[in-house]
Parts: C-alpha cells; structure tokens; sequence
C-alpha cells in the first residue's frame, strides 16, 4: 500500500503490533478491556453530564457528582487510552484508511477540547451552581456537547470495526 | 440436542431474523444501539453500587442515589434487551453453538434476578444497609453484569 505513511507501515509491522494482531488471545483481551473501559469511563461521564444538563442526579449538588465522579471517568480514560493505542499499533493501516477512524479521532478530540474548556474556564463557578435545580446555559451546553460527542466516538469506533467502508 | 434448541430454531425463521440477516447494515446498526445503551447502564451500575459499598456519594443517601439512576437505567435495559433480541435473531443458529453465549445468559437472567430482589431491597429501603451487606451486594451486581458484558464480548471473538 503505497498510499500510507512509513511511519504507519512500520507501526503495523512492528514485532508488537505484530504481536497484538496475531496472536489468539491478546488482541480480543485488549480489545474487550478497551470496550469495558469504555463503559466505565464514558458511563460514569454521562452521569455528570446529565447532571449538568439538569436530566439526571437532580437531588445531588453538581459539584458533589463532578467530584464523585470524575476520577472514575478519568481512570476508565486512561485505561481506553493505553488499550485503545495498543489496538492501533496492531491494525494502524486499516485505521489510517478508515474514514470511521478518522472520524472517530476528530470526535474525540471535539470531546477533549470541549472538556479542556470545562475544566479550565467554565468550571470555576461550580460551587455557585449548587444553589440552583439546573446550572446555567454554559454548563448545560457543555453535558449536551460532551454526551453527543462520546456518542460520535463510540459510533465510529464501532463502525472502524466493522470495516463498513 | 438442548431442549431449548426449538427456541433457536424458531427465533433463526423469524421475519425479523431473516431480515437482519438481508442486510449488511442492519446488525452494525442495532449493535450500535445495544453499546450505546450498555454504556449508560454500565455507568448506572458502577455509581450505585460504588455507592452502596460507600465509596463515593456518601453523602447522598443510597434510596436517592437510586431513585435518580432509576428511569434511566430502567430505559437503557429495555433498549438493551429489545436491541439484543434482534440481534439473537439474526443469528440464533451462531449463538446456539456458542459457549460464551450461554455463558452471557447465564449472567444475564441471574444478574436481572438479583437487581430486581436482592439488589432492590438492599437500595430501595429507608434505611441504609450495613457497610458489609451493602459491599456484599454491589460486589455481586457488579460481578454479575460484569459476566454478561464478557460473555457477550467473547460471542464476536469466539
């Protein structure tokens, strides 16, 4: 394939990425700890999310469910991360080709700026939303943004496995 | 032959199999759907019975916690489990001959069992169960639903 990069090329004939795609089990291992990280990660997000957007854990303070939550959320991440870097190595052309990869990349980083924005800026005023059902409209369309963000990643990422396209 | 086997075989003849099968989207589709779904649920899961074992929320008695989780957990399990029975449609015959797949119902009608008794009870009363039980009881759930996610997993693998 002359159309992918060399680096990509080296990535997927590397003695690991070799290694992943190969063998029996490592490759379904890493790919279902990936998938169970996910759940954690995304799933315990969502619940901040909705909180923010005033649809869900409306009898807990916003911050209260931020602080609760989010370490878990982060945890699960790092763990999608690592595992989600390991499948990549071990299929980087078909990925590099997928336009669902792609698509899924971008996704992810809209989620991560959109998080980035959160944490850094909007967030300061948390403790002040506590006096209130639902936070005010920056904060609600930062949970609107992230769940439908996450949702495009773990829609392409799926169709990246399926191989659609 | 498993004495279930008809249920298999009936489920592999359905309209609603057949015409899953036709497709090539239709599956990617409706999975697509069952893990979107298994996420919220998976989320609902790990909050509670981290809650019920007091390690976070503590604040917030666990009949909240609950009551708040509830109507989305219990709508994420219906798309789940409708989702699911399509795709068990489409391809009945695979998942007759498949380990993990009674691995996964195993866990599976155990793990809906225990939520709705044990589990209930355990978050749906006034008064707070004991640190051991409640630990006892979200360790279990979680392990339970933990054994379905695996076993279905392992359906696409195996």
């Amino acid at each position: 394939m002359s159309d992918v990069p060399a680096v990509i090329q080296w990535l997927q004939n590397s003695e690991i990425g070799t290694g992943i795609r190969e063998s029996v089990w490592t490759f379904p291992l890493v790919e279902t700890t990936h998938v169970l990280a996910l759940a954690l990660s995304v799933g315990v997000l969502i619940w901040f999310d909705l909180r923010l957007l005033g649809w869900g854990m409306k009898h807990t303070p916003v911050s209260q469910v931020h602080k609760q939550v989010m370490p878990l959320a982060g945890i699960g991440f790092i763990v999608m991360f690592i595992s989600g870097l390991l499948l990549f190595w071990s299929e980087a052309e078909k990925c590099y080709l997928s336009g669902f990869f792609r698509a899924k990349v971008l996704f992810l980083v809209l989620a991560g700026v959109n998080a980035a924005v959160f944490e850094f800026t909007t967030k300061k005023s948390i403790e002040e939303w506590d006096k209130y059902p639902v936070p005010p409209p920056k904060a609600r369309i930062a949970g609107l943004f992230s769940i439908l963000s996450w949702a495009a990643v773990i829609i392409a990422g799926r169709a990246t496995a399926y191989n659609l396209f | 032959m498993h004495f279930l086997f008809p249920v298999f075989k009936w489920a592999d003849g359905t309209w609603l199999g057949e015409t899953i099968r036709a497709s090539r989207i239709y599956f990617p589709i409706i999975e697509t759907f069952h893990l979107l779904a298994l996420t919220i649920l998976f989320g609902a899961v790990i909050v509670l019975n981290l809650r019920l074992c007091r390690v976070i929320m503590k604040n917030q008695p666990v009949q909240q916690v609950a009551e708040d989780l509830s109507p989305w957990a219990f709508w994420s399990l219906v798309v789940i489990l409708t989702s699911g029975f399509m795709l068990f449609t489409s391809e009945a015959m695979k998942c007759y001959a498949s380990k993990p797949f009674q691995v996964k119902m195993v866990f599976l009608f155990s793990a809906l069992i225990f939520h709705f008794t044990v589990h209930r009870r355990a978050t749906r009363s006034d008064r707070e169960p004991t640190l051991p039980w409640g630990s006892f009881v979200g360790g279990v759930n979680v392990l339970l639903w933990l054994g379905v996610g695996l076993g279905g997993r392992g359906i696409g693998f195996l």
